[in-house]
């Protein structure tokens, strides 16, 4: 059942049209997550959820009510914000109880949903304090109290660990999803980081210039990418594109041509072989975690430029042409700049897109 | 650049000597000196003498603290001092409400245009004299065509003899100095307001759709060390208002509007008494500064 429903949503600052139009849904319990380069509206998306921006035209529903020109209060949705966005001069308590004293709900029921928030984000110690002196984290911890205490309809979460060191964002990331799991709550996080979209979503909803590329899970999102955008954008390091001839093509498998390809070119099996023609250009798009620098059967040919060691793994700057190739290898092998260097490929993992970036 | 400072034969060239700085604060310093601390010390000093410049002959002599005692049995110096008590705590809260309204009225979105001709309008009353305010006030409670007798005419209400009658000539002077600082207060509310952040802002709206909530719980804290100094501002200023009062009223009638300033310089310029002036004054500077000190006491406090 649908929980949350944006109906053909635009957004327009004057002349500006910053929102073109969305349609998402989400049924209730599920982890949305608007992920996008800056600029590309995600924000905006999340506060007209919110109330915070008018919705210009199009319909959004919350729990089978329409609330596209309610009240921000009247809509039960809690926020985390960026900035945390704690109230300066009230306590921790005093923060997170302000909602629930403003719904004019009885004391003891405060001190008893305050006292619960604070025990699951273990910040009992820190209710007296005013967040001033609290850290990075605390204060995220209260600020996501606050919205707990509400027992809100949907959580809204606005870039909330980008304030955070690395290790803490980490941290915080696992506890947001135990959180989810834990609440069973519906969630909407908006986020630039794929890595945070790809570990929390249920379902990731990719947006650009005010309109979404795709929506799917995961898992979908990493293996059919819907267009090269997507592609290049869900997966780290970003997915190599190669621009490739076609030389042939049957109903079921299709020949490529590259300088790049062991031989000049590469024969592939693919389901929609069929709709591309000799004569035809077409964008090969290769994971750098899917090629494998000690593969047996090597399909590419690349001179080797750089080489990045991050301990565990090293990334691969290979050249061929003008292009570049990233590779993503386990260990340390050993390469000279310059020197000529093979890699293989499962034939499952290539990507293959049409000049205008859709998927074959 | 410590390095270089700190050896012994190396003199940094800093493009400037060690009195430059000096030079630069010496006009100000000098003008400061000139017309706030000597009078002031004159004032004080004045304050201990009977020092009637109508009477010469009598000399200057230092009398401790009799001009003190005097000023503080003195009837009228009471009466004058109760009457700008009340023209203070008349006009305060009148000025604080209104600018308050005012401010959150120009601190909503929308109309930039508007609002901001508003903002530069709101400067016109503040950057008025006193006594020109004091001109335009006799020009519109003027009996026979002042502006605010056809307005009351034209509600059907009866003209009023303003400055000619007690009560009148009181809501005058009130009337004109709600006029003239309103706007001030507006916009150091206006400043308050634009202090809290956009997401704290936000975040309440969330949690609350009442506008006074979010005015009283999340906004006002942050309006508090503008309104201590609004406090003080105009506590300062009440006792010392003069010119607007003078040239509509002279304190007039009867002592329908002497407030303490007037007061003071009657006492000081028309009967040439100016020990017991300057004993009136000092004690209105003291006045003054245990106000301030009361008003950030009770009410300052920075929002972090």
């Amino acid at each position: 059942m649908t929980f949350l429903q944006l109906d053909n949503i635009k957004k327009t600052f004057g002349e500006l049209s910053v929102i073109k139009g969305v349609n998402i849904s989400a049924s209730k319990g599920e982890f949305v997550v608007f992920v996008g380069p800056s600029g590309c509206g995600k924000s905006t998306l999340l506060r007209m959820i919110a109330g915070l921006e008018d919705v210009s035209s199009g319909t959004l529903s919350i729990d089978g009510k329409e609330v596209t020109y309610e009240e921000p209060a009247k809509r039960e949705v809690s926020m985390v914000f960026q900035s945390y966005a704690l109230y300066p001069h009230m306590s921790v308590f005093e923060n997170m109880a302000f909602g629930l004293r403003m719904a004019k709900l009885p004391e003891d029921e405060i001190k008893r949903r305050v006292g619960e928030a604070a025990r699951i984000l273990q910040i009992e110690p820190l209710l007296e304090r005013k967040p001033r002196a609290l850290s990075g984290g605390q204060r995220q911890r209260v600020a996501i109290g606050r919205s707990i205490v509400r027992n809100p309809k949907i959580f809204l979460f606005d870039e909330p660990l980008s304030n955070l060191d690395a290790e803490l964002r980490s941290q915080m990331r696992v506890e947001i999803a135990k959180l989810h799991r834990n609440l069973g709550a519906t969630m909407v996080y908006v986020t630039h980081d794929q890595v945070e979209a790809m570990t929390l979503a249920d379902r990731i909803v990719v947006l650009r210039a005010g309109l979404v590329e795709q929506i799917g899970s995961p898992t979908e999102l990493y293996d059919h990418p819907a267009n090269t955008f997507v592609a290049g954008f869900i997966g780290s390091p970003k997915m190599n594109f190669l621009t490739a001839k076609v030389t042939g093509a049957d109903s079921t498998s299709l020949q490529l041509s590259h300088p790049a390809f062991e031989g000049g070119t590469l024969s592939l099996a693919h389901p929609a072989a069929g709709k591309a023609k000799a004569g035809d250009t077409l964008t090969v798009g290769l994971r750098p975690e899917h090629l494998d620098v000690a593969a047996a059967t090597p399909r590419l040919r690349l001179t080797a430029d750089f080489a990045e060691n991050l301990g565990g793994s090293t990334q691969i700057y290979a050249r061929t042409g003008a292009e570049t190739v990233i590779i993503l290898a386990n260990g340390r092998p050993d390469l000279t700049p310059g020197a000529a260097m093979t890699a293989g490929i499962d034939p499952r993992h290539i990507y293959l897109f049409t000049p205008d970036g859709l998927a074959l | 650049m410590t390095r270089t400072t700190s050896g012994p034969n190396i003199r940094p060239n800093r493009g400037y000597g060690r009195w430059t700085p000096f030079w630069f604060l010496a006009p100000a310093v000098f003008t400061l000196f000139i017309i706030g601390i000597y009078p002031t010390i004159f004032a004080l000093v004045t304050s201990f003498r009977r020092y009637n410049i109508a009477r010469p002959r009598d000399g200057f002599p230092f009398v401790g603290l009799e001009n003190y005692t005097s000023v503080l049995t003195d009837g009228t110096f009471w009466a004058s001092l109760f009457l700008t008590a009340k023209f203070y705590i008349t006009v305060l809260p009148v000025e604080i409400v209104l600018g308050l309204v005012i401010a959150l009225l120009l601190h909503k979105t929308g109309m930039g245009f508007l609002k901001s001709l508003a903002r530069v309008t709101l400067v016109v009353p503040l950057a008025t004299t006193y006594a020109v305010v004091g001109l335009i006030g006799r020009l519109i409670f003027n009996r026979d065509f002042g502006v605010a007798n056809w307005f009351l005419d034209a509600l059907g209400v009866g003209g009023l003899d303003w400055l000619g009658s007690q009560a009148g000539a009181f809501a005058a002077i009130v009337i004109m100095d709600i006029w003239q600082w309103t706007p001030f207060c507006a916009l150091i509310f206006l400043a308050g307001l634009s202090m809290v952040p956009g997401e704290i802002e936000e975040a309440a709206r969330l949690e609350t759709s009442s506008k006074w909530s979010l005015l009283k719980h999340v906004q006002l804290p942050y309006l508090m060390p503008g309104l201590t100094a609004l406090l003080i501002l105009r506590s300062a200023d009440v006792l010392k208002l003069f010119d607007m009062v003078f040239v509509m009223t002279r304190g007039g009638p009867g002592s329908a509007t002497d407030l303490v300033s007037v007061y003071i310089q009657r006492v000081g310029f028309r009967v040439f008494d100016l020990g017991t002036a300057s004993a009136q004054a000092i004690l209105l500077l003291v006045i003054t500064i245990l106000l301030s000190r009361l008003y950030i006491r009770v009410l300052y406090k920075e929002v972090n």
